[in-house]
């Protein structure tokens, strides 16, 4: 077995020598026989000549030969391609075409196949991470404790929060990602030091000396690789962490760049005590054996413990287990999925122009086929011969889908809003590669096969006595056309209708009034470090000294607040009203946000009632607040809110302050989404002196780089030490808000551009045949009578039925598909009807332009020349 | 071309092939002379046939080939029996003898 084998192979890759070595032993038989001959009496000449008849014809000799070396199979295969080829360079125009329609397809479906790939379908980077879980919120150091104390499903509980710490041992002072979490954490997720040690658990303890691991990319950039930088001190917000290693360079958490990691213990000692600091992502590793309904029933029970035991924080809540990749994942998934769906559509109409192609290519070499058959070629090897060349051109294509995907992709990763989930990771890998080489021999069998059995079946005496040439064969292929047409119709109608509602949601959204005028505003934000401002009265003065500052430029108005809308930023209380019970855990929640200086005025939010905040409003006045059109709704439906007192659920004692005013609802969360009920108070009045963090918004018609560059000057006036980080228009951050609006409607914009150009080539390429086809019968029109207006309207009459039907078959699968999308819509319903109209009119017409030019051709025929062909 | 000579039944020319190659190595032409004078010139190897079942042979691993000289200084290919080669050689033998036995058998009764 193994020698047949190894025989067979030799026999296949080094065919010269072996084609040789055959020609050498059947010279040396020869070459005796003569020598026997002549041996025997026979003249030389004589001897030769009957050695030859003996012999045979050498070639036929051989022939036998490589059958009984067992390599037929792929020496014949080897042979259809290289025939393939050569007939396939023969008609560039053909190949050309074909591969590109199909790198089309397949191009489309690798680069979404990619994204797919990495965000839904590749493992997280961590050690057994399928039993890596999370919650569905944020959590408190506390409760995590406590979970990890009565667990019995998970081995190990981890938690990590990111913290934006200040680093002045740079150039230039700047702002570094810290991941706070916990010794567990660093556990679960199998963090590994590329040098030095990881953070443990001696370390993840309240007073513990402050230490700290560097992320690769920090270590490199500030360090610049120097393995001595383990065990030296550096300065973060004021406070000295000793760095004790640095992290491996492909250590990756979900949604957060970091710069350096520690614990929450260590760099926000007193939150980490609070039970009411839900800042905390948790990470669960599930023990062997234990499933997630399990877990997920013991978290309840823990839930409802702690709800007893602690019912100021935790009343009312009940966390829900999932797994990590789900809860990073999210709504990307049904997204990605559409994107696979829409062009898995584009594919579809680029194999039925491939199948079309293939088509009007069988049909004019049916002289070609019928002579092979003629000549003694079974209609499985003719078969054959045209799968080769069909999956020859699918894996061209399938190649320069590839390199349409790679280009593509980074296109598509530009534009792909940042927060996409593992974005980073999105990449053409092997498991890519066999998708679309899979992809590619799939279409080029199954798109191949249709025409190529329809090839050979029409007989062979048939073509090569030029019966064939209008009537029988050609009439079912037509058909087959027509099909075609009706399909490719039907398929570009679908994502165009998508493409169509995402277009209206988008202009819906991108008119929505933000509750803000966002013009000629320059946002910046700063966090002042606890280490020189841990007390109230020198944050105070940082903030009217800077704001003064900022004001006495000309032509600049400036404030700040806490929460900017479309930041991304939100905390929120439980709400206390003056005179109403309260109720641990179902108290109605309130968003807090802190200002300073006209901010109101500033970001053009409308005054409704009552008063903004004034001069008088200081820090030894009554304490004030603002509260919007939402809380109104919320709180007072029926009452007038003014003058009532709101204060905090969870302070002891409530220090109650007055509602002077109501504004406008700004969209603080999203343009799609409704402002939650808030009140606005004053930085200068706050309690919080956690709240060290604030956003300037500047008003001026001043150029913003400029602006800033001057803004920044007047802030390291007053503390060099600082570094302002997110400088935006107030516009660009509006803006970002719409970029996966954008990113979406782009993206599903291409692919229905291309499955309606594919589609127009199809329908061209039918309607271009088939008047070929008819040529004579429109010559015979012409010459009884027929006017070019009927011409005309005979053959767009013929697409127009076919159009027309497969507008009707698109609009019902668009009408049963689009409702998958209407997460992704804004203010359009899945079946907008305007929408659906206005797809099917777009697409109808460019159906029949794309018939209209085969039409005029057709009035060019000569009747006389059209009559004499037959 | 002998005029007496007879075409070789399906499968025996493999076993002429091994018997003959049980003597020692050979190459192509020399097994072709030796089956024609031993069979006293009835059977007549066509090249045609032999080369294909020689390689069709090494394939199975009954012989195997090397190149070698032949007596006048040429290079030929010497074919010689394997192991396996020289089992499959007793079994046709003995398959073939009771055969020609059966069918000696059935010509005479019948």
């Amino acid at each position: 077995m193994l020698f047949d084998v190894l025989i067979r192979l030799r026999s296949l890759f080094r065919r010269k020598q072996v084609e040789h070595e055959l020609d050498d032993e059947l010279r040396f038989h020869f070459d005796k026989h003569v020598a026997k001959l002549v041996a025997h009496g026979t003249p030389h000449n004589e001897a030769l000549r009957q050695s030859r008849l003996a012999f045979g014809t050498p070639d036929s000799i051989k022939e036998e030969h490589r059958d009984a070396r067992g390599t037929q199979l792929v020496e014949t295969l080897a042979q259809d391609v290289r025939y393939a080829l050569r007939v396939l360079a023969k008609s560039p125009g053909f190949t050309a075409v074909a591969i590109l329609t199909l790198a089309l397809g397949i191009g489309a479906n690798t680069a979404i196949f990619s994204v797919v790939n990495s965000i839904l379908l590749r493992p997280l980077p961590y050690p057994d991470a399928a039993r890596i879980v999370t919650t569905d919120g944020n959590e408190s150091m506390p409760d995590l404790d406590d979970i990890r104390a009565q667990a019995e499903s998970f081995d190990a509980v981890g938690s990590r929060s990111m913290q934006r710490l200040d680093y002045t041992g740079g150039r230039e002072p700047m702002e570094v990602f810290v991941i706070a979490g916990d010794a567990g954490m660093y556990q679960v997720l199998g963090a590994r030091p590329e040098l030095g040690r990881m953070i443990g658990a001696q370390d993840d303890t309240f007073g513990a000396a402050p230490v700290v691991v560097l992320s690769h990319a920090f270590w490199m950039s500030q360090f610049g690789g120097d393995p001595g930088a383990v065990g030296k001190q550096i300065n973060l917000s004021g406070n000295l962490y000793t760095i004790v290693g640095v992290m491996v360079p492909d250590f990756w958490l979900p949604q957060h760049h970091a710069d350096a990691y520690s614990t929450l213990r260590i760099v926000y000692p007193i939150e980490a005590k609070e039970r009411g600091v839900h800042v905390l992502t948790a990470f669960m590793h599930l023990k062997p054996g234990v499933i997630l309904d399990q877990a997920q029933a013991e978290m309840s029970a823990i839930d409802a413990s702690l709800a007893k035991a602690h019912p100021d924080h935790d009343a009312g809540v009940h966390r829900k287990l999932v797994p990590l990749l789900d809860s990073i994942v999210g709504d990307t998934r049904a997204v990605v999925l559409i994107f696979f769906g829409a062009v898995g559509l584009v594919l579809l109409i680029a194999c039925v122009n491939f199948a079309n192609l293939l088509l009007a290519r069988a049909a004019s070499r049916q002289r070609e086929i019928a002579i092979r058959s003629a000549l003694g070629a079974s209609s499985s090897r003719l078969v054959a011969q045209m799968l080769t060349e069909s999956v020859l051109l699918s894996l061209a294509g399938g190649t320069a889908g590839v390199a349409l995907a790679y280009v593509g992709l980074r296109g598509l990763l530009a534009l792909a809003p940042r927060d996409l989930p593992r974005l980073s990771t999105i990449a053409i890998d092997g498991r890519v590669l066999v998708f679309t080489v899979g992809l590619s021999l799939f279409t080029g069998v199954l798109f191949g096969l249709l025409p190529a059995w329809s090839a050979t079946r029409s007989s062979a005496g048939d073509t090569l006595k030029e019966v064939g040439r209008t009537i029988a064969g050609s009439l079912a292929s037509l058909r087959l056309r027509r099909l075609l047409v009706v399909s490719e119709t039907a398929l570009a109608l679908v994502p165009l209708v998508g493409a169509g509602l995402l277009i209206r949601s988008f202009v819906g959204l991108a008119s929505v009034p933000p509750g803000f005028r966002p013009d000629k505003i320059l946002t910046m934000s700063l966090s002042l470090p606890a280490s020189h401002y841990k007390d109230l009265p020198e944050q105070v003065r940082f903030r009217t000294q800077l704001l003064d500052s900022l004001n006495a430029m000309p032509s600049v108005q400036a404030a700040m607040i806490s929460e900017l809308p479309l930041g991304g930023d939100q905390i929120d209380h439980e709400a206390a009203i003056e005179g109403r019970p309260i109720i641990p855990g179902k108290n109605p929640s309130v968003q807090t946000r802190t200002v300073l200086g006209d901010y109101f005025d500033i970001m053009g939010i409308l005054l409704l009632q009552g008063r903004t905040f004034s001069a008088d409003d200081r820090t030894d006045s009554p304490e004030v607040v603002v509260v919007n059109q939402a809380f109104v709704r919320k709180l007072f439906p029926t009452q007038n809110p003014i003058g009532a007192r709101l204060g905090w659920a969870l302070e002891n004692p409530i220090k109650w302050k007055t509602i002077v005013g109501v504004v406008g609802d700004v969209k603080h969360f999203g343009l799609d989404q409704p402002d939650a009920a808030a009140a606005y108070g004053l930085y200068t009045q706050s309690d919080e002196d956690w709240k060290r963090w604030m956003t300037l918004t500047i008003r001026s018609p001043r150029d913003p780089s400029s602006l800033a560059r001057d803004v920044e000057q007047r802030i390291w006036a007053i503390d060099s030490a600082l570094p302002p980080t997110d400088i935006l228009s107030m516009n660009a951050v509006v803006s970002e808000t719409l970029s996966p609006h954008r990113f979406n409607l782009i993206l599903l914009g291409i692919f229905s551009i291309v499955a309606l150009l594919l589609a127009a080539v199809g329908i061209y390429g039918v309607i271009a045949y088939s008047v070929t086809q008819r040529t004579h019968e429109i010559g015979v029109r012409v010459a009884v009578g027929a006017q070019p207006r009927d011409i005309i309207e005979l053959v767009l009459g013929e697409s127009g039925r076919l159009v027309a039907v497969g507008t009707l078959i698109g609009l019902a699968g668009a009408f049963a598909l689009t409702r998958f999308m209407s997460s992704m819509l804004f203010g359009v319903t899945a079946h907008d009807p305007l929408t659906f109209a206005a797809v099917a009119a777009l697409l109808a017409g460019v159906a029949l332009l794309a018939s209209y030019v085969p039409a005029r051709r057709a009035l060019r025929v000569d009747p006389m020349i059209a009559l004499r062909h037959e | 071309m002998t005029a007496s000579a007879i075409d070789l039944p399906q499968g025996t020319l493999d076993l002429l092939i091994l018997r003959t190659l049980a003597l020692g190595p050979e190459h192509g032409w020399a097994i072709s002379e030796r089956i024609h004078q031993v069979s006293s010139k009835v059977l007549q190897v066509h090249q045609g046939s032999l080369y294909p079942a020689l390689h069709r042979l090494e394939r199975r691993g009954w012989i195997s080939s090397k190149w070698g000289t032949s007596d006048n200084n040429r290079r030929a290919k010497y074919y010689e029996l394997t192991k396996t080669g020289r089992k499959q050689l007793e079994t046709e033998k003995s398959e073939w003898k009771k055969l020609a036995a059966a069918v000696a058998q059935v010509l005479e009764t019948a």
